[in-house]
């Protein structure tokens, strides 16, 4: 003991070890636990996203004149897959107005003001991405300033990609469904079986960074295609934003339960405009 | 304006890591082979190379420092990943620099170990911590796509990073040595 306390350079690592590992579990801690960064992070995070913001300016340019090239290639098999679904939009269009006229009817005759599946949406921009392979965190050019708070769920291209971690000023990240996080919050779901029951689960993420609908309190098996929605459960998100459909369904490893492969409804590749859902139900 | 010559460097990672995290969201696609990924590694990269041409000004590891802090709060919320990194990469390769060759395809191998060491320290905090459970073999293969990727990063930044720590070294002013 004697000789270690002696040795300069060996009590230094150790104690620089030791700092390490104080720091790196604090700020997990924080990470995890704050609703708000701290102040002088949110500050500096803000002025890190004005400059994304200014640098995209000439990436997006380049990336976009490659994006474009690619749009045309593709612009003739998207336009036969839209004449079709336009056909049928009049008809939907026209029956989601009697159904919302009825619903609103229905809820002011028992006088209910907003239910799970009323919400808001905040537009953002997608200004950067982490710099790491393995952490799937956005930053985008919104914030608490604009009313985002943590854990709001993040949609992108008609389907959820992730939720809000952290709210600074004038930006926030958003971590995304793919991501292997342990402490992440899971979005609760649930789907309608073909016999019109319906499934309850969570979203999880499989080792080959899939998604999976899992934890399924049911038996039920679910058919390829069938749409999965948030259930409002949890108290973040409100119900019914699509997270994805059902491709394939197998039983997990132990053979208990249900694991349900989804294909995502949204864009979690490359999101360059997402909605951040504002849930008007309180949590 | 001339003490901002002293702050070019600072400047120019500042810059660098914003643009890291731009090119790691619109590049995301070509980043990715299969279930293996890498990432836009500029930001190390920069720091290794201006360790590797300055290897006398031990203020660039108090740079890389406050860098790794920079980006660590911006990229992941949390501080451990680039702010030990930086420092220590820089430290490194201003010791190797004092024996390694001053030629660019011996700095290149430095640079690919580098980005190789980065990513396996990346993946080995973020597991220890719970923010990435990643198994192994794709650890392995990413790290094969890291190499192969650094090199391009690598031909874009030589000359700009060897300009900018010759020219204008951090905190040092050369116009007080020239007059």
């Amino acid at each position: 003991m004697k000789k270690f306390l002696q040795n300069k350079k060996l009590l230094t690592t150790f104690v620089v070890v030791i700092v390490f590992f104080a720091v790196l579990g604090g700020s997990v801690s924080l990470r995890n636990k704050r609703n708000t960064p701290l102040l002088i992070q949110s500050f500096g995070n803000d002025v890190v996203a004005l400059g994304a913001r200014i640098i995209n300016v000439p990436v997006g340019l380049i990336s976009g004149g490659l994006t474009n090239v690619n749009d045309i290639l593709n612009a003739q098999n998207e336009n036969d897959y839209l004449k079709k679904q336009v056909t049928d939009l009049g008809q939907t269009k026209a029956q989601n107005q009697a159904l919302r006229a009825e619903n609103k009817q229905l809820k002011a005759a028992i006088k209910i003001k907003n239910t799970l599946t009323d919400y808001n949406t905040i537009i953002a921009s997608v200004v950067s991405r982490s710099n790491d392979t393995w952490s799937d965190v956005l930053v985008i050019d919104k914030g608490s300033a604009s009313g985002i708070k943590k854990n709001q769920a993040v949609m992108s291209d008609g389907g959820v990609i992730g939720r809000v971690i952290e709210a600074n000023a004038a930006s926030a990240k958003v971590e995304l469904l793919t991501t292997t996080d342990k402490s992440a919050n899971r979005f609760a779901v649930q789907a309608k079986a073909s016999n019109g029951k319906v499934v309850h689960g969570i979203i999880t993420v499989n080792s080959d960074s899939s998604l999976a609908f899992s934890q399924v309190n049911d038996n039920l098996k679910l058919k390829p295609g069938t749409a999965v929605y948030t259930s409002g459960m949890g108290g973040n998100s409100p119900k019914g934003l699509l997270i994805g459909t059902v491709t394939k369904t197998m039983k997990d490893q132990f053979g208990l339960s249900n694991l349900i492969n989804i294909k995502p409804a949204g864009d979690l590749d490359n999101p360059s405009v997402v909605s951040v859902i504002v849930r008007k139900v309180a949590n | 304006m001339r003490f901002l010559r002293k702050w070019v460097l600072a400047i120019a990672l500042f810059l660098t890591l914003a643009f890291d995290g731009s090119l790691s969201f619109y590049m995301h696609q070509v980043l990715t082979f299969k279930s293996y990924s890498t990432g836009s590694f500029f930001l190390p990269i920069a720091i290794m190379l201006i360790a590797l041409f300055d290897d006398v000004n031990s203020k660039e590891i108090w740079l890389a420092f406050f860098t790794g802090l920079v980006a660590d709060c911006f990229f992941l919320g949390i501080l451990g990943v680039n702010l030990v990194f930086l420092p220590l990469a820089s430290w490194l390769c201003q010791k190797i620099a004092r024996f390694w060759p001053e030629t660019f395809w011996a700095r290149l191998i430095i640079i690919i170990i580098g980005c190789v060491a980065f990513q396996i320290w990346n993946w080995g905090i973020l597991r220890i911590v719970g923010l990435a459970v990643v198994p192994i073999n794709q650890l392995v293969g990413s790290l094969v796509l890291t190499a192969v990727w650094s090199i391009p990063f690598f031909f874009v930044s030589y000359w700009i990073w060897g300009n900018l720590a010759q020219s204008y070294p951090f905190l040092i002013d050369l116009d007080a040595y020239r007059q």
